[in-house]
C-alpha cells in the first residue's frame, strides 16, 4: 500500500512540476503455459499446470522528468524452469523518478545501469532468462562537460520480490580524450569504475563485510581499428557453493578483456579474448552459482556465437568464471577467444548478380591451467594448457538469387564438455563431438505470400546420437504467420520427436503468439546468459503490446 | 486484490491520454557520440529506426533485404535507415564488424542496455518504427520475407502526408 501511495505521489508530483507537454508510453507483456503429461519425454506436469509471467510498465515524461512503475504477477505459478521467488505473487516490482538538466541527472527508486563491459556492474532486465536485478536505491550522474561522465549510485538490489540485505555502492567515470589531447583521426576514451558490497558477517569475523571490485578501460577506434581493453580486479571474499561458505578462505579475482575489430566496406573481423579467474560477484555472498543468475552484480556472459536454429543450439556453451574447491573437482576459471570475420562479395559474382555473404566464426574457451595445493590455495598461470571446454567452428553463406528467393547455408562443428552440456565435473567425463549442417530457403510468392523451409542435420555419436530438424514457416500476410516444426532425435534410444505448431499474430504494436508442441530439456541462452529449461509438453501462449 | 483493481483502473485512465512519441533518450554511435532519439525526426523527415542485434537472424535479414533496397527506394521517398543494436556489451564489439562486413548503409546507434528496447515495450525485436516529427506513425514486430515491401509501402504513403 505504501508502494501505491508513492506512486500516485510520484504521477502527481511530476504533473504539477511540469510545465510542458508530458507524454505517457508502457506496454503489456504476458507468457503463459498450459503443460500436460507426457509420458515418452518423461515429463510429468506439476499441480500448477497453468503458469503465466506477467509485466504492465508505464512512463510519464516530460522535458526533464521520467517517472516509471512496473507490475509483475507469476500467477498461480511462473513459467516453469524460473526462479522459483516469483511463484504466486504479484506486485509493483519497480518504480522511479529521475529528474534531469543539461549537466546532470538524479534517479530515485529502481534503476539499470552499467559500467563498461559491465565486468564488474550490470543491473539489467531479461524476461525470457527471468532476470531483474535492478538497484533500488539513488544514483547521480553528472555531465561536467561534454567529454566527461560521472556515474554514482547506492542501493540494494532485487531479489525476486524482495531486495538483498546488503548495500551496494559504486562510482563510474567516462572520459573521452578526443577534445582533449586535440585528436583528429582517432577515438579514445578511458573509464574506470569501482563497486562495493557491504553486507554484513555475522559473527563470523574471519570473513570480510566489505568486498569491492575494480575496474578500468580504454577504447580506441582509428580508421577502420578499434581496441578496447578491460580489466578489473575484486577484493580477497570467501567462494560459496550451494548457499554455504566452502571455507573461510578468501581469494581474490581477475578478468581481462581485450577486442580487436578490423572492418572496412564488405569486410569485417573482430577478435575477443577474455580470462575470468574466480571472477563472480554477487549481492550476496552466498548466491554464487545460482542457477537462477539473481544477484548478479559482474556481467561475465558466454562469449562464443549465439545459435539460432533448433539444432545449433544443442550444444551450447556457458561461461565458466568460478573457482571452484571441492572434493570433486577443482578449477579456477576460464580462458579463451572468440573471431568473427564478415566477408560481402560484389555484385555479379559466381553465384548471380547479387551480393553474396559469408560470416565464419571460431571460438575455444578452456579451463586456465591451475595447481590446487593441500592447504587449499592454489597456483595459476595466465592461460596454461586448461581442459579444453569448448570450441566451435561456424560457415554461413548467404545468398539472393533473385527478386524472390534468398537461401542461407550454415555448417557448425563443435567440441563441448559432458559437463557443460549434461552438468556433473568439468574436465573429467569426455567430449561430446557434433557437427550440424543447416540449409534454410525463404521464398517470395507472388501473392504477397511467403514461405520459409530450413532442413538440418546433427551428427554426433557423443550423447544422443544424431538428429533431424524441419522447420516450415508460411506468412499469410504481414500481419499472421505459422510454422511447423519438428526436432527428431532419430538416433537416441527413444526417437523422441520434439514436435511444435502455432502462429503469431502482429499488428502494430500488438503480438500475439500460441504454440503447442514439447520443449527439450537444456541451456537456452539469450546474449550469453543462459537458463536451465526443462523438458516440457504443452501450449503456450505469448502476448505483448505497447503503447 | 482491491488494490490491484484500483491500480488498473488508475493506469488505464492514464493510457488514455497516451500518445505515440518517441521517447527522449540518448544513444552511442560507434564511437562514444551521443545522438538524441528525438533528434533522427525533426524538421519533418522520416525515419526508419528499427531495433536490431547481432545475435537477432530476422533482424540481420530485414536489414540486409532494406540495405539491398535501399538505393532503389531513396530515389523514390527521402528517409534515412536508424540501425539501432540492442546488444550489450557481449556482443557490441562485434556489431561494427558486422555492419561493415555486411556492407550496411544505414546509420548505426547503439542501446547497449537496453534503455530503448525497455521504453518502447518492444521485448521482441526486430522491432521497426517509422517516426516524424518524433511521432511513431508505423510500428511492427518481427520480420518475415517479403515484409520490407510493406514498409516501403507505409513510407510512400506517408511522405505524401
Amino acid at each position: 500500500m505504501k508502494n501505491i501511495f508513492f506512486i500516485i505521489f510520484l504521477f502527481f508530483f511530476s504533473i504539477i512540476y511540469s510545465q510542458d507537454q508530458p507524454y505517457i508510453y508502457g506496454s503489456f507483456e504476458s507468457n503463459s503455459q498450459l503443460l500436460q503429461d507426457d509420458e515418452s519425454i518423461g515429463f510429468l506436469s506439476p499441480e500448477d499446470n497453468f503458469r503465466s509471467n506477467n509485466y504492465f510498465q508505464i512512463n510519464y515524461q516530460t522535458n526533464n522528468i521520467l517517472a516509471g512503475i512496473q507490475y509483475e504477477g507469476y500467477l498461480p505459478s511462473s513459467l516453469l524452469g524460473f526462479y522459483p521467488e516469483l511463484d504466486n505473487q504479484n506486485k509493483i516490482t519497480n518504480y522511479f523518478i529521475k529528474v534531469q538538466n543539461e549537466k546532470s541527472d538524479i534517479t530515485i527508486g529502481s534503476f539499470y545501469e552499467q559500467f563498461g563491459n559491465g565486468l564488474i556492474f550490470r543491473s539489467w532486465e531479461d524476461r525470457q532468462l527471468g532476470i531483474n536485478n535492478a538497484i533500488k536505491g539513488v544514483r547521480l550522474k553528472y555531465y561536467p562537460s561534454d567529454d566527461v561522465e560521472l556515474t554514482a549510485l547506492v542501493g540494494q538490489q532485487r531479489d525476486g520480490f524482495n531486495y538483498t540485505e546488503s548495500t551496494i555502492q559504486g562510482l563510474n567515470t567516462e572520459i573521452s580524450l578526443n577534445q582533449i589531447l586535440n585528436l583528429k583521426d582517432t577515438d579514445l576514451s578511458i573509464g574506470t569504475s569501482i563497486v562495493n558490497r557491504y553486507q554484513e558477517n555475522g559473527s563470523n569475523d574471519s570473513i570480510p563485510s566489505n568486498v569491492s571490485a575494480y575496474g578500468g578501460r580504454l577504447n580506441m577506434y582509428s580508421g577502420n581499428f578499434s581496441l578496447s581493453i578491460e580489466g578489473a580486479i575484486k577484493d580477497p571474499d570467501v567462494i560459496a557453493n550451494e548457499n554455504t561458505l566452502v571455507s573461510n578462505r578468501l581469494y581474490d579475482g581477475t578478468a581481462l578483456q581485450v577486442d580487436f575489430g578490423y572492418s572496412k566496406k564488405g569486410i569485417g573481423l573482430n577478435t575477443t579474448f577474455r580470462r575470468l579467474e574466480n571472477f563472480n560477484f554477487y549481492s550476496d555472498r552466498l548466491a554464487e552459482g545460482n542457477i537462477y543468475n539473481q544477484k548478479t552484480l559482474s556481467f561475465t556472459p558466454t562469449l562464443s556465437k549465439q545459435q539460432d536454429y533448433l539444432l545449433t543450439n544443442i550444444y551450447v556453451y556457458n561461461s565458466q568464471p568460478r573457482l571452484v574447491m571441492n572434493s570433486i573437482e577443482k578449477r579456477s576459471g576460464e580462458v579463451g577467444f572468440q573471431n568473427d570475420f564478415y566477408y560481402t562479395f560484389e555484385k555479379d559474382n559466381f553465384l548471380g548478380k547479387y551480393k553474396t555473404k559469408i560470416a565464419f566464426n571460431f571460438s575455444y574457451w578452456s579451463g586456465i591451467e591451475s595447481t590446487f595445493n593441500e592447504d587449499n590455495s592454489y597456483n595459476v598461470k595466465f592461460i596454461g594448457n586448461g581442459p579444453r571446454y569448448y570450441r566451435d567452428l561456424n560457415l554461413e553463406i548467404k545468398n539472393r538469387w533473385n527478386s524472390k528467393l534468398r537461401t542461407a547455408i550454415t555448417f557448425l562443428d563443435v567440441i563441448v564438455d559432458k559437463g557443460i552440456t549434461l552438468g556433473g565435473p568439468l574436465g573429467v567425463q569426455g567430449d561430446i563431438k557434433a557437427k550440424v549442417g543447416v540449409i534454410e530457403a525463404n521464398y517470395l510468392h507472388a501473392n504477397g505470400k511467403s514461405s520459409r523451409g530450413v532442413i538440418q542435420h546433427l551428427w554426433t555419436k557423443n550423447d544422443r546420437k544424431n538428429w533431424l530438424g524441419l522447420v516450415y514457416e508460411y506468412g499469410i500476410s504481414s500481419t499472421v504467420n505459422l510454422f511447423v516444426s519438428d526436432g527428431w532425435n532419430y538416433g537416441g534410444a527413444d526417437k523422441v520427436h520434439y514436435y511444435n505448431l502455432g502462429g503469431s499474430y502482429s499488428k502494430n504494436s500488438t503480438r500475439i503468439s500460441l504454440n503447442y508442441g514439447r520443449q527439450r530439456g537444456g541451456l537456452i541462452c539469450i546474449g550469453g546468459v543462459c537458463r536451465f529449461v526443462p523438458e516440457s509438453n504443452g501450449f503456450n501462449l505469448n502476448l505483448t503490446h505497447s503503447f | 486484490m482491491r488494490n490491484l483493481i484500483f491500480l488498473s483502473v488508475f493506469l488505464l485512465s492514464i493510457t488514455g491520454f497516451s500518445q505515440k512519441t518517441l521517447p527522449n533518450i540518448s544513444l552511442k554511435t560507434f564511437e562514444g557520440e551521443k545522438v538524441s532519439v528525438a533528434e533522427l525526426s525533426s524538421n519533418d523527415k522520416i525515419a526508419v529506426i528499427s531495433l536490431w542485434a547481432t545475435w537477432c537472424v530476422p533482424c540481420i535479414k530485414e536489414l540486409d533485404a532494406i540495405n539491398e533496397l535501399y538505393d532503389e527506394w531513396r530515389a523514390e521517398v527521402d528517409f534515412e535507415v536508424y540501425a539501432i543494436s540492442v546488444d550489450d556489451s557481449r556482443s557490441v564489439k562485434r556489431a561494427k564488424a558486422l555492419v561493415n562486413g555486411k556492407g550496411w548503409e544505414h546509420n548505426i546507434l547503439l542501446d547497449t542496455n537496453q534503455n530503448l528496447k525497455r521504453a518502447l515495450g518492444a521485448s521482441a525485436i526486430p522491432e521497426t518504427i517509422i517516426v516524424k516529427n518524433n511521432e511513431i506513425l508505423y510500428q511492427h514486430t518481427g520480420y518475415r520475407n517479403g515484409d520490407e515491401y510493406e514498409l516501403f509501402e507505409k513510407l510512400k504513403k506517408l511522405s505524401k502526408e
